[in-house]
């Protein structure tokens, strides 16, 4: 399957869906509690006098909420592809090192500790989470790298533990939380996506994006590992290296959606497989690919969260457990005869 | 490498031009147009209220006609339940606020609620929130919108008239021996009021006292041998469905039933009460105080 990949045909594909994704921004832009109309929205901009509330609702609510959407689902497949591809572990997924207990734990104590300080106007939970996901990966990393040669056991052994052991932590502290604490915390270990800031888009995005076209330099490097360490050796290729490249960048991708958003599961473990049983195994294609439908899976899962309960809203990670689960199994069913790499 | 330097280049820069575009008042340039508010000498005309408690509170300061919008669960007064829904005020929906084109929004202050402000304070909206988690804070709270709503006037009658209440109904339990209250919000599994709740000042007003000590948690969970040391005289559920009280009364009898020993299964007091009666701290604070009252006073014997 490797061979038949050529540059047009890359940029063919990868033109393709992203400006599917595009469209399918629009066109869930337009969808939501509040029916609101184009025309108004482009008529006249809000002032105090006469205040646009369709402008406001598509400008301010939909588009921020929107792009969020696109960016923590294209980290989320994104991370999950590298991961799945370094472990060599059809099960991993971009929270199977810990980042999502290490995050949650970063949440709980600042939520708990009532920090009340903000930093540019934003409430510290965001910095909490990321420092909490990136601290544990960085312990999870370490843990297994001393196992040496095994290291890929030991890293997921290790990613397990820790996952139990902070989520144990996440259960003490949230039993012995006062209600009213309980509700943020809960709300964000469920996936918590609201509109943000055009900076915070803007500076988020520009880490997620960065990363992932880091991910893409390293996708032939990556190819040849996901097969086995030992043979890439053997072809010269830094092994080490590469692996702790792309580890560093998928973790930061994905400390990054997770502090914008919560934790948010499927998106990072079916993706990559549903584009790898379409598409094959070739992480050239398979990591653009991976993160722009990514995204498209995961704007439209917000968008049905948002508006199926209405005016209500239900967690994103309902919606995409829901979709995608079965989703997934119909792909698994009809794809697997001919894709020799499932064996 | 040369690629790698290139994409360090290029993310740096587009921090740096970020920083420069939209950084510069803390958030973006589609900027509030109407978050620096022209000095405007009108009160503001389209209220928003965004629970239920506030809906009865702006009601009863006489905001009827500039109240433009109410949370789905304010059913008092009935002037508010044909009035635009914003959202539960466990889940508020900003898009549906927004279209109200609201000049003053009222919240309360628990995570959610204050979320709802902070995002809509962000677009430029005017809020107000309030903490009304005690008798207290309900007082600061009847002033604060008065204040905001240019009703002062209305606002220091009304929270006369609220003392009044209190006082009379005081005056009317002094000198009676404190009846001790298990406060029930939840059966299974139980969970019960603690001492830093409004539910305990209320209990106190009514001339109770709490049967638990104080906890760890406002509302802690407990079992079965904290019940039976806590000798509770009278069990008090308020309802979570409206209009269920009979059922939800046998319920709670069968469910008590095992407790022989503790002395409110044994005399039979366990009460249901309409919830949000109780559970809304709002202007109709004296008639929930009553209903509680009036499952303390002591039975006649043979009842």
């Amino acid at each position: 399957m490797p061979g038949t990949l050529s540059p047009g045909r890359l940029l063919f594909r990868t033109g393709v869906v992203a400006t599917l994704l595009v469209l399918v921004m629009l066109a869930c832009s337009l969808v939501g509690p509040q029916t609101i109309s184009l025309k108004s929205v482009a008529s006249v901009s809000t002032s105090a006098a006469a205040p646009n509330p369709d402008y406001e609702i598509f400008f301010r609510i939909r588009v921020p909420r929107i792009i969020l959407a696109a960016l923590v689902g294209a980290a989320l497949a994104g991370a999950g592809v590298v991961f799945q591809a370094l472990l060599r572990n059809p099960l991993a997924d971009p929270y199977i090192l810990g980042i999502s207990s290490g995050a949650g734990l970063g949440v709980i104590v600042a939520i708990l500790s009532g920090l009340t300080w903000t930093l540019w106007g934003r409430s510290p939970i965001a910095l909490f989470a990321f420092l909490g996901a990136l601290g544990t990966v960085w312990l999870v990393w370490g843990i297994g790298r001393s196992a040496g040669k095994y290291h890929v056991t030991g890293l997921l052994l290790a990613g397990v533990v820790v996952n139990a052991f902070l989520s144990a932590l996440i259960m003490f502290l949230t039993s012995v939380a006062q209600s009213q604490h309980l509700y943020a915390t809960i709300f964000w270990l469920m996936g918590n996506m609201t509109e943000e800031d055009f900076l915070v888009l803007w500076v988020g995005g520009g880490g997620i994006v960065a990363g992932l076209v880091g991910l893409f330099f390293l996708g032939p490097q990556l190819n040849i590992i996901s097969v086995g360490s030992q043979d890439a050796r053997s072809v010269g290729v830094p092994v080490e290296r590469i692996e702790l490249a792309a580890f560093a960048l998928a973790a930061f991708i994905t400390a990054v959606a997770v502090s914008l958003s919560g934790l948010i599961g499927f998106v990072g473990l079916i993706i990559p497989h549903a584009v790898r049983i379409v598409f094959g195994p070739d992480h050239r294609q398979l990591l653009p690919l991976s993160s722009l439908l990514g995204a498209m899976f995961l704007v439209v899962a917000d968008t049905i969260a948002r508006t199926i309960v209405a005016p209500a809203q239900l967690p994103v990670g309902v919606i995409t457990a829901i979709m995608g689960g079965p989703f997934f199994l119909i792909l698994l069913i009809r794809y697997s005869r001919k894709v020799y790499w499932l064996a | 490498m040369g690629r790698w330097w290139l994409l360090l280049t290029a993310l740096t820069l587009w921090l740096a031009g970020g920083y420069a575009l939209l950084g510069k008042r803390g958030h973006s340039t589609f900027s509030s147009e109407h978050g620096e508010k022209v000095e405007c000498p009108l009160f503001p005309a389209r209220i928003v209220s965004m629970a239920p408690d506030l809906t009865e509170a702006l009601f009863a300061l006489g905001l009827d006609d500039r109240i433009v919008g109410v949370t789905l669960d304010s059913d008092y007064p009935p002037a508010a339940v044909p009035k635009p829904k914003v959202g539960t005020f466990w889940q508020p929906n900003i898009e549906a606020v927004i279209a109200t084109r609201p000049d003053l929004v009222v919240t309360l202050t628990f995570a959610q609620q204050k979320d709802l402000a902070r995002r809509l304070q962000r677009i430029g909206y005017e809020c107000l929130s309030v903490e009304i988690e005690s008798v207290e804070g309900l007082f600061h709270a009847i002033t604060a919108i008065g204040a905001a709503a240019g009703v002062e006037g209305r606002a220091q009658e009304l929270s006369e008239n609220i003392e009044a209440a209190i006082h009379r109904l005081q005056t009317a339990t002094a000198g009676r021996p404190r009846t001790k209250v298990l406060w029930v919000v939840q059966r299974e599994p139980l969970r019960v009021a603690g001492r830093e709740t409004f539910i305990n000042e209320m209990i106190e007003l009514a001339g109770g006292e709490n049967a638990i000590g104080p906890t760890l948690h406002k509302y802690p969970p407990i079992g079965a041998e904290q019940v039976i040391a806590a000798g509770p005289e009278v069990i008090i559920e308020p309802t979570m469905i409206p209009g269920n009280l009979d059922a939800q009364h046998r319920q709670a009898v069968s469910y008590w039933r095992k407790y022989t020993n503790v002395p409110a299964v044994a005399s039979g007091r366990i009460y249901v009460i309409d919830g949000d009666l109780v559970s809304r701290l709002g202007p109709r604070l004296c008639a929930g105080l009553e209903e509680i009252a009036r499952c303390l006073r002591p039975q006649p014997p043979g009842e």
